[in-house]
């Protein structure tokens, strides 16, 4: 099975975020971009189908750092990897990105194509059902589970409530990773250095080919509702003053 | 104009954002202006019973399977737009929604914005407000029309449930997608709460991301103990395997509605208030200021939480003689 697994490299949302002078996007510069973290549960999951059942995985990486997490992917078992141009301090949008990775998944004859669920910076629509409508594979979001028998994948999928529901569908297909069967590994320092020499394949953007699409006007920080009281930061007056609260509440433990 | 409003439902229980999507593309409808609702699944008559206010439904009848694949879902969608072609299509932002929203963008062709709080129409485009980041940041868009917005749930108000006239519903089987759909389900789990339900307890610890590694959450579970809680944990802190599932709180977790919510470390991403804004008494400790959460926190304070559940845990712990 060729799994391709697609790695979006996003600005640290438990960073502080600013607005650039354009108002129409964020100001990159001090930004640190990380692995969407959804992205990181798929290439999990890719390892361990590859782990469980034999595949090749190639993972394709966008954004800032694709290099750096590339090598991470590679230390942690894929076999190809790949980095996708992206324009320079520009948003990922999983609209723009699509037909690139549809061309990628027809050039590297793809069984599989996984990505994460969701994206911060999907607001244009996300890329699973993207992809596999482009393609027009099966496609399945929201999986915390996935099984592999030859062609045949069984998929277990969340919906809230603890309610999961498991699909079968056969390859190919694209499927939008919300938990991989297992957390993510760590990888050692030692194998992360052999990986840094794993050679980093190039492959250009295509055209979204979406003739309309909506348009960001304007980003601005939401209005802090904060209705309620600061406690402030000093844990001690914090600690006394929420025996209090809770007191004056009857949520003391009684 | 025509709006297409998308619903669900499963198990025999309408999903409530259903009837907000009717809401949704109600605020925007003039005069002329029709409101369709769309509905997928084996409760027909639950849906004819509670979307009146919609002008119109459509259902696509399930007979066997309970739960509806997205991918029939949207085929099922697919062949209703282009039989009404509609100008907006509103989706949910669920389970099901995520699937279909991009899906049927990419089959029309249409724009797509996902995350959507605030509407507004203007001639033949939309402005409308998306969170993104996290719900760091808003992001106002235009969108030409006709389009696909995937809807936050709670952004609308529930629009009145009642029943609609049978003259106004038109009722299509969905078994031939069903059969033919290249996704079957084959088994739905429903969860056992004998050992935790969050869903009923009073009080709850929830500690997020902010926690930093499994040993911390002892600590947390200590403190909950100590107030007579369940020790939950944001949507981070269960996929690191640090808490079972049926602990987690929010979209694809539990829905709760404590006395008491205490959240250590949680950012508050829109998923996650989702899951406990309506919780009597929330206090958030985060050190982020601009943690989302303080937005729906009666109670908000930015020291280390370690520091605090220390402070309260020596408190707590004098108070009741121990």
């Amino acid at each position: 099975m060729n799994i391709l697994v697609i790695l979006r490299m996003i600005p640290d949302s438990a960073g502080e975020l600013q607005l650039a002078e354009d108002g129409r996007s964020i100001d990159r510069e001090w930004l640190d971009f990380q692995l969407n973290d959804f992205d990181d549960h798929a290439l999990e999951e890719a390892i361990l189908l590859k782990e469980a059942g034999g595949a090749k995985v190639t993972a394709v990486a966008v954004g800032e750092g694709a290099n750096r997490v590339l090598q991470m992917a590679a230390a942690r078992g894929a076999d190809e990897v790949v980095a996708l141009q992206s324009e320079e301090d520009a948003m990922i949008s999983s609209r723009e990105i699509a037909a690139s990775i549809a061309a990628m998944a027809r050039a590297k004859s793809a069984d599989l194509v996984l990505c994460g669920v969701q994206s911060s910076e999907d607001v244009f629509g996300q890329l699973a059902p993207y992809v596999g409508a482009l393609l027009d594979w099966p496609h399945v979001s929201g999986t915390n589970r996935i099984v592999a028998n030859g062609a045949v994948l069984r998929v277990t999928q969340e919906r809230g409530a603890g309610v999961a529901v498991t699909y079968e569908l056969a390859t190919p297909a694209v499927l939008g990773v919300q938990t991989a069967s297992k957390a993510p590994r760590y990888v050692s320092g030692s194998k992360l250095r052999e990986a840094s020499k794993t050679p980093i394949g190039r492959a250009m953007p295509e055209s979204s080919g979406f003739e309309r699409s909506a348009e960001i006007i304007t980003l601005r920080l939401p209005v802090q509702g904060g209705s309620g009281e600061n406690l402030g930061g000093n844990a001690e007056t914090v600690a006394d003053r929420l025996v209090t609260i809770l007191a004056a509440k009857g949520l003391a433990r009684n | 104009m025509k709006f297409i409003a998308c619903t669900e439902g499963h198990s025999s229980k309408i999903e409530a954002f259903s009837l907000e999507m009717i809401a949704a593309a109600r605020s925007l409808a003039q005069a002329g202006d029709e409101v369709v609702a769309f509905f997928v699944g084996r409760d027909a008559e639950g849906a004819s019973a509670s979307f009146g206010a919609a002008d119109r439904l459509i259902v696509a009848r399930a007979t066997r399977s309970d739960v509806i694949p997205a991918e029939t879902y949207a085929l099922l969608l697919r062949d209703v737009i282009t039989a009404e072609s509609p100008g907006l299509v509103l989706v949910p932002y669920s389970a099901n929604g995520l699937d279909v929203a991009a899906d049927i963008a990419t089959r029309t062709g249409w724009p797509l914005v996902s995350y959507v709080n605030e509407i507004k129409r203007r001639g033949e485009s939309l402005t409308v407000v998306a969170q993104m980041y996290g719900g760091k940041i808003l992001a106002e868009c235009e969108v030409p029309l006709p389009a696909v917005l995937m809807i936050n749930p709670g952004a609308f108000a529930e629009a009145m449930p009642g029943p609609i006239a049978a003259v106004s519903v038109q009722t299509i089987d969905a078994e031939p997608a069903l059969t033919g759909g290249k996704v079957k389900m084959v088994a739905i789990d429903v969860p056992d709460y004998a050992d935790v339900d969050l869903t009923t307890a009073e009080r709850i610890v929830c500690v997020g991301r902010g926690i930093g590694d499994e040993a911390s959450i002892d600590l947390a579970r200590n403190l909950a103990t100590m107030l007579g809680a369940e020790i939950a944990g944001s949507r981070p802190v269960v996929d690191n395997g640090w808490l079972p599932k049926l602990r987690q709180v929010g979209k694809s977790g539990q829905k709760v509605k404590p006395k008491l919510y205490l959240a250590l470390g949680v950012s508050g991403a829109p998923e996650h208030l989702e899951g406990m804004s309506q919780a009597d008494l929330i206090i958030a400790v985060n050190t982020d200021p601009k943690a989302p959460i303080f937005n729906v926190a009666h109670y908000g304070a930015t020291c280390d939480l370690f520091d605090l559940v220390a402070n309260l845990s020596d408190r707590l712990r004098a108070g009741s003689g121990r």
